[in-house]
């Protein structure tokens, strides 16, 4: 039986979102911003050997939104896993990431929210340390949608975490 | 003077000019192969250079010149659009008679095996309507020619654009993706026009309108090429609501296959 979950992107601009989904979906990388509008519907189908079945993961790239109460709600809804991008090399976009997933949780309560620190090769490991104390404790994963590093991993984790 | 120098006296005598005449020529062959050795030098040094530089002209090119050249274009194809006009006029003009031509070709052969079927239930049913109705039998038939088509039938759980159950004679589209983004646009308009309890039930593209009926946890987004107007939008929602209604219960939402083997049935036929 065919299984499909959709999963949202959500975050600042520039963060990386449409990038990470490229990545994923394409295995491409471009370093042209183009500001998503609205929102962009991807889909990729990923393999779970474990469980003998296929998930088709339906991707909601969201456009970039530096509050987040400003989104589209009716986006929200029936969401099976959010994924909250930032860009660990720009702390406005994680200054508020407590309040900000505060937000999501009441608004889409018992829906799974993935933290992920994009553009992880801009900076160095000493630089993540220091600031665990910003976004180290909420964050599940720091990636690099232009070096590819763990992106097939979150989606590949996050798909096996929804059957 | 003895024998020799005679000679040698002799031979100044007779072949001082010839001899002027080779050193001569000798110099200037001399001057020549020097001309033609130095190029051959130069151009050995030089050509290099120049196959680099055209290389880099050949890349940089459209870099430096495309924009400008693109621009130019555009400009020209803006101020001169009556002269783009008359050069695209006779080409476009063709495909479109030759469409024209095909589509009239393919209407001619469906009116012609309608008619030949004289003596078909059909056509005698069609000669009785054509007399009660006062409609003469040509247009009865082209009437039946130009009918809808269902073309796919999605049913789509609503917030999430999952889709629950799919039908369709063709496989041409991605459907998750189809429906996510109807589900996405049907959420925007809903979401933007902020009036409660309204909902998008009618999106046109291209050749195809695409028929959404709303239900509560779940909507069908019915795909139609052809014709689409008031009376055949009427039926549609009669069989839609006729099927939500008595064929399909709270565990079919649940149970995709259930609901795709139920769908299957009731549009199987595509009467409508």
């Amino acid at each position: 039986m065919k299984i499909s979950k959709k999963i949202v992107l959500l975050g600042h601009f520039g963060v990386g979102k449409s990038s990470l989904i490229r990545r994923f979906v394409e295995n491409t990388f471009s370093e042209d911003y183009k500001v998503t509008i609205g929102v962009h519907i991807f889909k990729k189908n990923v393999s779970i050997p474990e469980k003998g079945t296929d998930v088709s993961l339906v991707l909601w790239d969201l456009e970039g939104n530096d509050d987040i109460s400003n989104t589209r709600l009716s986006y929200l809804i029936g969401t099976h896993a959010f994924i909250y991008v930032y860009d660990v090399s720009r702390p406005a976009t994680y200054k508020n990431l407590e309040s900000e997933l505060e937000f999501l949780k009441e608004k889409q309560k018992n829906t799974p929210i993935t933290v992920v620190g994009n553009k992880e090769d801009l900076v160095t490991k000493t630089y993540l340390k220091q600031n665990v104390d910003d976004f180290g404790s909420l964050t599940d994963l720091y990636v690099s949608a232009k070096t590819g590093h763990k992106v097939d991993f979150l989606f590949s984790k996050l798909a096996e975490a929804l059957i | 003077m003895n024998q020799d120098e005679r000679l040698s006296i002799l031979k100044d005598i007779l072949l001082t000019d010839e001899r002027e005449y080779a050193k001569k020529v000798e110099e200037k062959l001399k001057i020549v192969e020097d001309i033609v050795n130095k190029q051959n030098e130069l151009s050995e040094r030089v050509n290099p250079i120049i196959d680099e530089k055209l290389n880099d002209f050949v890349v940089e090119i459209p870099k430096t010149l495309g924009p400008t050249i693109t621009e130019t274009l555009k400009s020209e194809i803006r101020n001169s659009q009556d002269a783009v006009v008359e050069a695209l006029f006779p080409i476009i003009g063709k495909m479109i008679k030759k469409y024209i031509q095909q589509e009239m070709q393919i209407l001619s052969e469906q009116i012609n095996s309608k008619v030949n079927s004289t003596f078909s239930f059909e056509s005698l049913k069609r000669k009785f309507k054509s007399k009660r109705s006062g409609v003469s039998e040509a247009d009865l038939i082209l009437q039946e020619l130009a009918q809808p088509i269902l073309e796919q039938i999605m049913v789509i759980e609503k917030g999430s654009g999952i889709i629950i159950s799919e039908y369709s004679k063709t496989q041409s589209i991605d459907q998750d993706m189809v429906s996510g983004m109807l589900t996405a646009i049907k959420s925007f308009a809903e979401d933007a026009f902020e009036k409660e309890n309204q909902e998008l039930s009618y999106i046109e593209y291209d050749n195809f309108h695409i028929h959404l009926q709303n239900f509560s946890s779940y909507y069908i987004a019915v795909i139609i090429s052809g014709p689409y107007n008031v009376m055949y939008k009427s039926k549609l929602e009669d069989k839609l609501l006729d099927f939500a209604k008595n064929y399909i219960n709270e565990y079919d939402i649940k149970d995709t296959k259930s609901f795709t083997k139920k769908l299957e049935q009731y549009f199987k036929n595509n009467v409508l």
